[in-house]
């Protein structure tokens, strides 16, 4: 599901489109094939359509990078998450549950992701 | 709902969009209750009652948020979703038909909800899909509202259930994504870990399963051959290879597809809207009749008529439509005054009107009621008649003309992917793609510029695609012209080429204004040099259109309002202060984002108006 936000709702809602989602996230992920990384988040793009975070998540004894998709910062803002909460994280341990890409890769979209401070960000229910 | 399946930008895109509670509402108090007024104003349906005749035997209760009715066996009662826009849920309500009384049978949290509710066979319990903590889920619970809900099977992707099977061993549900769609019938009665049956799978989209009283057939409805279709399958649950399906409906199926309770007939909603019963032999191979037309739903809202807000009875003489407002309009072209100068044509299902350059014909996307398909038009505005420039299945929406009036472009979904088209504005020849996005990704053309060599296109980041080359659509590559974490939209190009005039909530994110700032056609990666100019003062809703000769602005406001600024482009951008034209009795169908309405002298504005007079005959 997709959705938006705010300063647009009346275009989102009560007359048309309703999401800047970016691709459909089904056609390039599996919702089914959830996968929990614990790592290093390295950096961040906090901008539309999608915020994408990157971990070096600890598979086993191996360091893997993982690039991640969110929804846009604005679902962020409406759930008290900013841009500064995920920024101070950086080269923090957190922890991301991801929807696996379809190609296998190591790239997922973001369910929930636990940030250093105890903070939860859920992405439901647009990456549900 | 099926957002899911394609971002609702792409499929529904300037329609009126399937109403979600989970869609982000302004934070501030004063918005947030305002938009939540709008919505209700212009989104909420009256429960409605049919006989077979089509004739209205009742409402229930007043109008609200209603969506997916279903009948109770004994159909005094309607199960139904209702959002809550405050809480940003949706939950199920029970409403008892005779005295419209509801309970709220599910409460969910924010931001969760539940949906696609189907009832036992006893009307004891009732059935349905919710999302909780993050994961779906199927659930029952007592349709007295007593007790705890009850998860009988969790599944990571969205699913909808359409039905409980008449012996109660089987619930069926469908889930579909852009890998293709699957029906499923989940046994309820199995020893141990309940585990789905896949009925059948295809990369086409599948939906509204539902088995014959007797579990012999499992009906749905499926697009596999080009055009939403009803279909009949053999139901075993054993098989290893699903059957061949075989198709019911003539002339289109889009859903609601009910059995009767003794098996011998079974209803859908055709592709027109028209609601169609087909008789159902006996014997060890069930033969279906010839689909006959029972009724059509009242001309002036059958264009917003779907599977999700009608059901029929179990005993096939009672019909529930969730009915909205009227949804016809009038195109109307106002002067600068707010005085109606003239109608054009019949009223008919038009969004998104755009006057061509010499103000002489409109753009419009247009529904057709006869085959539910939205195709671009242009319509001559002193004849009102109208020429169609595509015909077609896929869905066309965000039409805008070429800089000379001799083309328009348009977006268009073709498997799974957004196109940007153009074709010539008399409708000849044949559509030619200019661009294509990423996969299922929607977008909204809002520009062409005015040396034909940019379109752009907004996805809360505004996208430039040159296009002034010689590269075919499938090698053309966007461009971010503004990508921020704030959102922005409809650009628009000077006349001059020198500016990009748009909408964003950088300064409030419950607010969208209107900025300019320097477009270079050199380097369009990015705005030029210097601040961006406000030009709105109190919030914007889009609308953004220059006048010809760059000298004035319009914009429309949050309050229906129509403003004009006066501007200048030499040597840089200065904005005047935004005056009021006229105000319009809002809030108004469309999408103000990719409107682009005004005459080139800025004397003329085009709206498409809602009104309630007979429709336009094609």
């Amino acid at each position: 599901m997709n959705h938006r936000t705010t300063v647009f709702a009346l275009a989102a809602l009560l007359l048309a489109a309703s999401a800047w989602a970016h691709h459909n996230m089904s056609a390039l992920f599996d919702f089914k094939d959830r996968v929990t990384l614990t790592g290093t988040l390295t950096k961040m793009d906090w901008r539309n359509p999608h915020i994408s975070v990157y971990v070096d998540a600890k598979i086993g004894d191996k360091v893997q990078p993982w690039s991640i998709e969110g929804p846009a910062p604005n679902f962020f803002r409406a759930r008290d998450i900013s841009k500064v909460d995920v920024e101070q994280a950086i080269g923090k341990i957190v922890t991301a549950e991801v929807s696996r890409a379809r190609d296998g890769s190591n790239a997922g979209l973001l369910r929930t992701l636990n940030l250093p401070d105890g903070k939860v960000v859920s992405a439901c229910p647009q990456n549900c | 709902m099926s957002a899911k399946l394609l971002s609702s930008l792409t499929v529904a895109a300037l329609l009126l969009a399937p109403l979600s509670s989970q869609a982000q509402l302004p934070r501030d108090p004063v918005e947030r209750a305002r938009i939540i007024s709008q919505i209700m104003e212009t989104q909420s349906r009256q429960l409605t009652l049919f006989d077979r005749q089509g004739q209205t035997v009742g409402v229930v209760g007043p109008r609200d948020l209603y969506n997916q009715p279903v009948f109770s066996p004994d159909a005094k009662r309607m199960a139904v979703i209702k959002p809550d826009l405050d809480k940003e849920t949706n939950d199920l309500w029970i409403i008892d038909v005779a005295t419209a009384k509801g309970i709220q049978i599910t409460s969910s949290k924010s931001r969760e909800g539940a949906n696609s509710p189907a009832w036992s066979p006893d009307g004891s319990q009732v059935a349905y899909v919710a999302l909780r903590d993050g994961y779906f889920g199927l659930y029952r619970k007592a349709s007295s509202g007593q007790g705890t809900e009850e998860l009988l099977f969790k599944n990571s992707a969205p699913m909808t259930l359409t039905d409980w099977s008449q012996d109660g061993g089987h619930l069926t549900y469908f889930s579909t994504d852009l890998s293709g769609g699957g029906l499923y019938a989940l046994p309820l009665n199995a020893q141990g870990e309940r585990k789905p049956i896949e009925v059948l799978h295809s990369k086409s989209q599948l939906q509204g399963p539902r088995l014959s009283p007797d579990n012999r057939f499992m009906t749905f409805t499926s697009n596999e051959a080009g055009r939403f279709d009803v279909y009949a399958i053999r139901f075993d649950p054993a098989a290893t290879t699903p059957a061949t399906p075989v198709q019911i409906s003539d002339q289109g199926g889009t859903g609601m597809v009910f059995w009767r309770r003794d098996g011998k007939e079974l209803y859908y909603l055709a592709a027109d809207r028209a609601i169609m019963a087909v008789e159902v032999g006996s014997g060890s191979t069930a033969t279906f009749g010839k689909p006959t037309l029972l009724f059509r739903p009242p001309a002036d809202i059958v264009a917003a008529i779907g599977p999700g807000n009608a059901s029929v009875s179990r005993d096939g003489e009672r019909f529930v439509i969730a009915v909205p407002r009227p949804q016809l309009r009038q195109l109307t072209i106002y002067d600068r005054q707010g005085k109606v100068v003239s109608t054009v044509g019949q009223p008919g299902f038009y969004n998104q009107p755009n006057l061509s350059p010499d103000g002489t014909r409109a753009v419009v996307m247009r529904n057709d009621p006869q085959s539910g398909d939205v195709d671009i038009w242009t319509i001559d505005l002193a004849s009102g008649k109208g020429t169609p420039i595509t015909d077609d299945v896929f869905p066309q929406n965000a039409p805008i003309w070429s800089p000379d009036g001799k083309q328009v472009a348009y977006v268009s979904t073709k498997d799974g992917f957004s196109g940007i088209y153009r074709k010539a504005a008399d409708g000849t020849g044949e559509p030619e793609l200019l661009f294509q996005y990423t996969p299922g990704a929607g977008m909204v053309l809002t520009d062409w510029s005015p040396d034909g060599k940019f379109l752009t296109f907004f996805t809360g980041v505004i996208v430039v695609v040159p296009i002034g080359d010689n590269k075919k659509g499938l090698e053309r590559k966007e461009i971010d012209w503004l990508r921020e974490d704030y959102d922005a939209g409809q650009g628009r190009f000077s006349p001059d080429n020198r500016y990009l005039a748009y909408l964003s909530n950088e300064e409030n994110v419950d607010r969208g204004e209107v900025y300019v700032r320097p477009f270079d056609a050199s380097r369009p990666e990015a705005p030029g040099p210097g601040d961006a100019v406000r030009v709105s003062l109190d919030g914007s809703i889009g609308m953004i259109t220059w006048r010809q000769d760059g000298k004035e602005l319009y914009f429309m406001t949050r309050n229906w309002e129509v403003m004009a600024v006066e501007v200048t482009t030499t040597p840089t951008f200065k904005a005047g202060e935004p005056r009021l034209l006229f105000s319009l009795p809002g809030p108004l169908p469309g999408n103000p984002m990719q409107w682009k309405n005004v005459s080139k002298d800025g004397d003329r504005f085009i709206f498409a108006m809602p009104t309630t007079t007979a429709p336009a005959a094609r």
